[in-house]
């Protein structure tokens, strides 16, 4: 595919469970999209902080700041965009303290559940919009949304189409049909999905996928499977040959194999000096991520049988800090991966 | 002595907390599981299981009550569990509604406030419910005394910290002085306009009207008048569940990988746990990468040479940079823990190796209680 097609539609939802990664894929997504000369912004809607972490900040505010170069990043605290939507819908003015307490948020919040998503999702409308807003933040190009977990992710997006048990009621319910519109359409809106190749995480991805296309209409977009264990391994006949660990009974080693010899040989060739520890050493991590690439790859093979989404594969960082340099690494494999499709 | 096991002989509730994706359900089920092995009477209470580990359990369905593992799911595991394991998952609607019938006057109020539209909405929505709910579910269990030890797991919140705050958030919100004043007069008035000589009542009413609509303000008027009456029921409640939380039955673990966000979070949570004078009990480093051996360190140019040799050579040089990769993610690993080690000493952790397998049965969990409870950190084969 295209990079261009891939980015083609400005808005760019970034989903998963907890703990997948969403936060490092949409910041690699935004890398991606700021190398092609776009300016984009970042909106972080659970406030987990972990996005300013990436680029080195404390903390992001309502309104967007610059991450760097091309890139922006904003959260959108529901308080804020609840008196941006009350204004710009209701022409309601911040004139009394009621309005932003916490209780009356609480109160009309729960009153009709779906209006905290309506106000949020209305906050990426008016950045899709490129409606003005305090301080000089441009208009963009591409807006990524760091969402949260994919189970309230659905009930999120299901809010502005009177689906779920939401916004049934109210003179909301009938503003919102515009929303809708945003986010079924896949010329504006695609959904991603970041997932771990893991029983959980994989099993939510399908049922999130499934809910997507059959519930809401929305359809496209990508699953990323991220952390994979990518790093090759010798053949496993190979390793049999050479280990000679199998044979030492549960003592550990105790009969070196001539296979281990040759290696031995070898690596004197090359001028390094391996001992028995250091090939019991190479020899488990070898064994241990044989074990864990087969618990990955029976997770891969569950996921592309169960959606017919591409699957984008993310590697899992050796050097997981999370830092600039890593999300600039997996930007690499991203556009590699967008271009493979 | 191990940290969880003294836990496991001495108290009587186990909070498992921590940030989402660490492993808390496991952990909780492992430590529930090992007090079985060990003779306990032992409940675990889910939130939010894996299909497969719920199923393991026997969990087939929300029953919102403890049903008893079978115990040849531990003679297929080749163990002989000396007490019980009894596991649950909570449903938090109908753990609200059994809140409500019994601090409610009357059964018709119980009633009427079960099938308010505003009371559904709470019970399913809104924030803070969830954990509340887990709480009292959790003290309900505790009075009823048929368990040794319960586990209990906590909600996947955004952070750990959250889980601390939402019950206190929830009672505040249903006990807003604001929300009375202003809707029951509301409800009496029939829903019209009406005089209101607060001024922030007005625009609260005027404003919540016309983003809601006046049918949704007359069932939340509805909901509180229905409620009067219940307020102190519930304060006392919320009393007792805390008291229980902070008492000397009741231990706090933490559960946290060795990734560097998860580790600050724990340590947040940690000194949270101390500021709320909530008793922190240990904490379980989960899924650590393996160390093996020291790391061959070598020049890359000679890993280079290797890797242009004949098949032996060529493997040799990939098991080299397989270790290189892993021992770059062990070190890593490492100095956030180290990290961690600063602030909460050694003797106070478990650490849980990341396991070749995954823990969605029962074989796997058995795995992991087996890391768990390992004395010196090296695994004990078998779980027994």
């Amino acid at each position: 595919m295209l990079l261009e097609q891939f980015l083609a539609p400005r808005i760019l939802i970034v989903a998963g469970k907890g703990g997948v990664g969403k936060t490092t894929v949409a910041a690699a997504l935004a890398l991606v999209a700021a190398r092609s000369g776009r300016r984009v912004c970042i909106a972080e809607i659970d406030r987990t902080g972990t996005l300013p972490k990436l680029f080195g900040r404390e903390a992001l505010s309502y309104d967007p700041s610059e991450l760097s170069p091309g890139v922006w990043g904003m959260e959108v605290v529901v308080e804020e965009a609840m008196a941006e939507y009350l204004e710009v819908q209701y022409h309601i003015r911040r004139i009394s303290r009621v309005l932003t307490g916490a209780h009356f948020i609480d109160y009309i919040t729960t009153a009709a559940p779906g209006l905290k998503d309506i106000f949020v999702l209305g906050k990426i409308w008016y950045l899709e919009q490129g409606r003005p807003v305090a301080g000089a933040s441009p208009k963009f190009d591409t807006i990524i949304v760091d969402a949260q977990a994919a189970g309230h992710m659905l009930t999120f997006l299901s809010a502005p189409m009177g689906l779920s048990d939401t916004v049934q009621v109210g003179p909301v319910r009938k503003q919102s049909d515009w929303l809708g519109d945003m986010l079924r359409n896949p010329a504006r809106t695609r959904v991603h999905i970041v997932t771990l190749l893991e029983e959980m995480p994989v099993a939510e991805t399908l049922e999130t996928t499934a809910a997507l296309d059959e519930r809401l209409g929305i359809s496209s977009g990508a699953v990323f499977a991220n952390a994979v264990y990518s790093e090759a391994l010798p053949r496993n006949d190979w390793l049999e040959a050479h280990d000679g660990a199998r044979l030492g009974g549960a003592g550990g080693l105790t009969k070196p194999l001539a296979g281990r010899s040759a290696l031995r040989s070898e690596a004197k060739a090359a001028g390094i000096n391996l001992d028995d520890e250091d090939f019991d050493a190479l020899f488990a991590y070898a064994r241990f991520l044989e074990a864990r690439q087969k618990v990955q790859r029976h997770h891969l093979r569950a996921l592309r049988r169960g959606t017919a989404r591409p699957v984008v594969e993310l590697p899992f960082l050796f050097s997981a800090g999370l830092a600039l340099p890593d999300i600039d690494r997996l930007a690499d494999v991203i556009q590699d991966g967008i271009a493979a499709l | 002595m191990n940290p969880i096991a003294e836990i496991v002989e001495h108290k009587e509730v186990v909070v498992c907390a921590g940030s989402g994706g660490v492993g808390k359900t496991t952990v909780a089920a492992s430590i529930a599981l090992r007090a079985a092995l060990e003779g306990k009477r032992a409940a675990v209470l889910t939130i939010d299981p894996a299909r497969r580990l719920a199923s393991s359990l026997g969990l087939k369905e929300l029953t919102n009550k403890p049903t008893k593992v079978n115990r040849r799911k531990f003679t297929s595991a080749g163990l002989a569990p000396a007490g019980e394991l009894h596991a649950m998952m909570l449903d938090t609607k109908t753990t609200f509604d059994e809140v409500v019938m019994q601090y409610a006057p009357s059964r018709e109020q119980a009633e009427r406030i079960i099938a308010n539209r505003f009371y559904r909405n709470i019970s399913s929505t809104l924030s803070g419910t969830q954990e509340y709910m887990a709480m009292e579910k959790l003290y309900e269990l505790y009075v009823d005394g048929r368990y040794d030890l319960i586990v209990i797991d906590t909600p996947p919140t955004r952070n750990a910290l959250d889980f601390l705050d939402s019950p206190r958030r929830l009672t505040s919100f249903l006990e807003s002085r604001m929300l009375r004043w202003f809707l029951i007069p509301y409800m009496k008035a029939g829903g019209g306009m009406m005089r209101i000589a607060n001024v922030a009542a007005a625009t609260f009413l005027r404003f919540a009207k016309r983003i809601v609509g006046s049918e949704v303000l007359l069932d939340t008027a509805e909901f509180f008048a229905n409620l009067e009456g219940m307020y102190d029921g519930f304060k006392q409640r919320a009393g007792e569940v805390a008291a229980l939380l902070r008492s000397d039955a009741t231990s706090f673990v933490v559960v946290t990988s060795p990734a560097a966000e998860s580790v600050n979070e724990a340590l947040f949570f940690g000194a949270r746990l101390n500021e709320s004078g909530l008793p922190f009990g240990a904490l379980v480093v989960n899924r650590v990468h393996p160390k093996y051996g020291d790391g061959v360190r070598l020049k890359p140019r000679r890993l280079a040479k290797l890797a242009q040799g004949g098949e032996d050579a060529r493997g040799l040089a990939t098991l080299l940079a397989v270790e290189e990769s892993f021992m770059r993610v062990v070190r890593l690993e490492e100095a956030n823990l180290d990290a961690l080690a600063r602030k909460i000493p050694r003797h106070r952790w478990v650490r849980v190796p990341y396991l070749e397998r995954e823990a969605v049965d029962f074989p796997g969990l058995v795995a992991v209680a087996a890391q768990i409870f390992a004395e010196d950190g090296s695994p004990h084969p078998g779980g027994g």
